[in-house]
């Protein structure tokens, strides 16, 4: 059980020793993995997890800590990959600006915090079954707004050709180079969401999610709570575009169409959305799917495009069964494991 | 260390200056009605109650003590009427507004933060009347608020709960850290809800010692079923019948009041 | 009415020029300035009443949504599915039999047991736990929208109306004045007609049964506090049933109309899904006028975009959308918080 702070008292343990060993297996295999995995499992698999996952793990800081499910996440990430190809380069250059990256890429973040906080304002008014509503419907509205729009948004077609710069004279879009962006991001993301989990901010929200109204009772102003909660998880979903955005090397309506934004409230919820570890498990089982599922659905007979059908199996079947996800499912097993030790010896039978 | 020793800074000694020399009353209700539909819940309530002044809020279910408390800290605005807090009208504010001007709260029901534990229950209630909410920065080992915390914690007897989560907390622990998150900052007055509610003897002796021992600034009104604990605690009385102010007086006065026996104490005295 | 007179008396005023200036527009003929400014009277007649008979739609559609919200707390996002699903029943059924009325029972009764089938063995188990009846609704949308492709296919299907519906009927709506003087009036197509007073008819037999009947009146309590109807004695459970099911028959109904007035195929029930969304933030949750109401701005809204705005009539339709959040978020007819 960790404390807001740490107590004085003996030399608290350190950061290397807490962290449990699992983890530090994975870090290191997640290190090491260009030497071994393919160019594909890199940039496909891997760097579309760690996407992904950072705009699920934006939903479950909304979700998880704030109790807001909110599925304007991908719009958000969407927008400030529009907002990179607007302002920077890109294969229309009818409408792209070509500011330097120094330039265009803070400000796409911007715009796209802006957007969110926006959305979170009209949002958070009211009870929280409506805010899926309300942010499905915003949602919504952006995609046909951006496919109808020629002028900024370039319509059906959206941009193509939206490249990294070429920062130190690498080529971030090659696949080790890709990976290790990604991985980056991601890991600071989730950094910074466990950190500010545990600060007077996150552990206000928790509160504004268990009570809201103990905590106007408490002097905190409830709305104005959830409303940042809101600026702080879009700025992590427009990082999620971004990188989005450069992997596939264009941005389009479809990037933020209904199926995408449904897509991030199953990563979110199929991972499990009380700890920011779940967004990326999730995104790691749908990435899996969507990669293999359509040989797997060839040779039982099936058209490969049924796969959307097998995520919808599966979702439905998680929400049912264990509504915390993924990781619901391992602690009920935790549990269970630990309810069969003898009561008397303490050793398992 | 006893409440009186809580120390909360400078701002309890300008509290207190504040809460003898003002001329102003500390709470004041004028006219206030609530209707829920065609239902009145309180009817033309006027109330004044001092800086300091420790009044017991009496009555049967459904006469509208809590619907007062509710109108009191802002869940809801009234239909009509004013309220003033220490000369302020805040009729119109939301409840934080009011809570940062020195009003606290407990409830009938404890409402806590379940997902949390008692230490962070509290530190968001000292974190929530001082500046600082939407810090991103953790605090650090030596931070005021963290402290202070600690020290109220102590003073409700919670210490070695201190990390427990507040949904495996026992009746009785959930309703004495619901007195701490009132304590919390510096309360000028307070409103609380039927605080002995469903305690053991124990336990209300124990919430007597805590009322009374409370700084001589901090006025209150309880309210409370329980008699014996009320009247203990409160220099003045005001019973509510009916949605509106049915007597005033001293604990005594009420005690002996022939009219308040029949209605509220069955005939003859409380023994 | 009153009470809103009562507190926004100068919003009330300008309402009223507004309703009356917008009515002499419709029914006055047009002096010739106007025309210059606006265009055609006859093109800003067929775009209020494609908004109008859009919102009819839309009206049919939401309906059921904000009932089963209103009174279940469930927000079905599969409710868009149930519409497109009964579309396209409803195009076997009128194709086969060639006749098309008949594809309303049908499809009436076939949805309306999905939804029986889903409220009793899905939503049933997760009684009170809001979340996860709407990330359940979520997951049926998926999998009902891939079946349907499977079955159905990508491409657009066109409900055929039947002879006696297809065609133009003259309304008493004056488009413009011949030389002499003569009044020319408003050609437009019947069918559309007949279904916005369908839809009239239906809305207020749902608004009767609502306020004056027993089964109306134990739905509007279960709407205002539903335990304390349970604890009366009353077996929810079978009116969450019945209004489920009806929910999802009115879905699929109106998935016939629709397949009628445009057409069906994949997305028009994420289409349907964000009309029902829109009309019901806008009118207002659990309120049957609101829903009506929020179908006719939307539908109008919708209409006179595309024809004087063409790429921004989404925009409108959120701006309405957004103001109405800020302002009222309740809904315009919502109950007040």
């Amino acid at each position: 059980m960790t404390y807001a702070v740490r107590t004085s008292g003996p030399a608290s343990p350190m950061l290397f020793e807490r962290v449990p060993p699992l983890w530090w297996a994975i870090a290191l295999v997640l290190i090491a993995m260009p030497l071994f995995a393919s160019n594909f499992v890199l940039f496909q698999i891997f760097g579309w997890t760690f996407i992904l996952g950072m705009i699920g793990l934006s939903l479950m800081f909304l979700a998880g800590y704030g109790g807001m499910v909110s599925l304007i996440q991908m719009t958000v990430a969407a927008l400030a990959g529009y907002m990179v190809a607007i302002l920077g380069t890109s294969g229309v250059p009818a409408i792209s600006l070509g500011w330097p990256w120094w330039l265009h890429i803070p400000v796409a973040i911007l715009v796209a915090a802006l957007f969110g906080t926006l959305v979170g304002a009209l949002a958070v008014r009211t009870e929280g079954i409506y805010t899926i509503m309300i942010t499905l419907a915003i949602a919504s509205a952006f995609f046909y707004f951006t496919r109808q729009n020629y002028g900024l948004f370039n319509g059906y077609t959206g941009f193509n050709n939206v490249l990294p710069p070429q920062l130190f004279g690498i080529d971030w879009r090659q696949p080790a180079p890709f990976y290790y962006l990604t991985l980056a991001c991601a890991t600071l993301a989730y950094a910074a969401v466990v950190y500010v989990a545990r600060s007077p901010f996150g552990l206000a929200l928790q509160g504004v999610r268990d009570n809201p109204r103990r905590m106007g009772a408490l002097g905190f102003s409830v709305t104005a709570h959830r409303i940042l909660a809101y600026t702080f998880a879009s700025v992590i979903a427009a990082f999620g575009g971004i990188l989005l955005v450069w992997q596939s090397a264009q941005v389009s309506p479809g990037t933020a169409g209904i199926p995408q934004v449904i897509d991030i409230l199953v990563i979110a919820v199929v991972g499990g959305i009380k700890r920011p570890v779940g967004p990326f498990i999730g995104a790691l089982i749908y990435v899996l799917l969507r990669v293999f599922s359509p040989d797997v659905l060839l040779a039982v007979g099936l058209s490969g495009e049924r796969f959307k059908l097998l995520i919808g199996f599966g979702f439905l079947v998680i929400v049912f069964f264990s509504p915390d996800g993924v990781l619901g499912l391992w602690e009920k097993f935790k549990a269970r494991r630990a309810q069969s030790r003898d009561p008397l010896r303490g050793d398992r039978p | 260390m006893t409440l009186a020793d809580m120390p909360s800074a400078t701002s309890r000694t300008a509290a207190e200056r504040l809460g003898s020399v003002s001329s102003g009353n500390a709470l004041e209700l004028r006219g206030v009605t609530k209707l829920f539909g065609a239902l009145a819940a309180i009817s033309d309530v006027t109330l004044t109650v001092r800086p300091g002044e420790r009044r017991a809020g009496l009555g049967t279910n459904g006469a509208g003590k809590t619907t007062l408390f509710n109108c009191g800290t802002g869940d809801f605005l009234p239909t009509t009427g004013t309220i003033r807090l220490f000369g302020e009208d805040v009729t119109s504010f939301p409840a934080h507004e009011r809570i940062r001007r020195g009003l606290r709260r407990t409830y009938q029901i404890s409402l806590l933060f379940g997902g949390l534990s008692v230490a962070d229950n509290v530190y968001l209630a000292c974190r929530g009347v001082s500046r600082g909410r939407f810090s991103l920065l953790r605090p650090r080992v030596n931070d005021v608020l963290v402290t202070r915390a600690a020290e109220l914690i102590e003073a409700v007897h919670l210490t070695p709960a201190r990390d427990t989560l507040v949904a495996n907390l026992s009746y009785g622990q959930q309703r004495q850290l619901e007195i701490a998150l009132a304590l919390a900052g510096a309360p000028r007055f307070i409103l609380f809800d039927e605080p002995a509610a469903g305690l053991s003897p124990t336990e209300r002796s124990e919430l007597v010692s805590i009322l009374t021992n409370l700084p001589g600034h901090i006025g209150f009104i309880i309210i409370e079923h329980d008699m014996d604990v009320a009247l203990r605690v409160a220099e003045s009385v005001t019973m509510m019948h009916n949605g509106r102010i049915f007597k005033e007086g001293t604990p005594q006065e009420i005690e002996n009041d022939a009219e308040v026996q029949e209605l509220y104490l069955g005939g003859g005295s409380h023994g | 009415m009153q009470s809103l007179y009562k507190r926004h008396p100068v919003w009330s005023v300008i309402l009223l020029v507004l309703i009356a200036g917008f009515l002499w527009l419709i029914f006055a003929p047009w002096p010739p300035g106007l025309e210059q400014v606006m265009g055609r009277k006859r093109i800003f007649l067929n775009a209020i009443l494609s908004g109008i008979t859009l919102g009819a739609l839309y009206f049919l559609v939401a309906s059921g949504f904000t009932l089963v919200f209103g009174l279940m707390r469930n927000v079905n996002l599969a409710h868009g599915s149930l519409y497109l699903l009964g579309g396209y029943i409803g195009y076997e059924v009128a194709n086969t039999t060639g006749y098309w009325l008949l594809a309303f029972p049908v499809v009436f009764i076939l949805v309306g047991a999905l939804g029986l089938l889903l409220q009793h063995q899905v939503f049933r188990r997760m009684e009170g736990e809001e979340l996860r009846q709407t990330l359940v609704t979520i997951g049926i949308s998926v999998v009902l929208a891939d079946i349907m492709l499977w079955i159905w296919g990508g491409q657009s299907y066109q409900v055929l109306s039947p002879d006696w519906l297809s065609g133009p009927m003259t309304l008493p709506l004056i488009s413009s004045l011949r030389s002499n003087g003569e009044a020319v009036y408003l050609t437009y197509p019947q069918v559309r007609i007949v279904i916005l007073c369908v839809a009239i008819l239906i809305g207020l037999a749902m608004w009767l049964v609502l306020n004056r009947s027993k089964l109306g009146m134990l739905i509007r309590a279960g709407v205002d506090d539903r335990d304390m109807l349970a604890a009366s004695g009353v077996r929810i459970q079978v009116v969450f049933l019945g209004v489920f099911a009806f929910g999802a028959g009115m879905a699929g109904m109106a998935g016939i109309i629709g397949g009628t007035f445009q057409s069906l195929s994949p997305g028009e029930d994420t289409r349907f899904l964000l009309a029902s969304l829109v009309v019901v933030i806008v009118g207002g949750m659990g309120s049957i006028p609101g829903a009506a109401l929020g179908a006719v701005i939307i539908g109008l809204a919708e209409q006179i975009g595309i024809v004087y705005a063409p790429t921004y009539s989404v925009v409108f339709t959120f701006l309405i959308m957004a103001v109405v959040l800020a302002f009222r978020p309740q809904g315009l007819l919502g109950a007040g918080r």
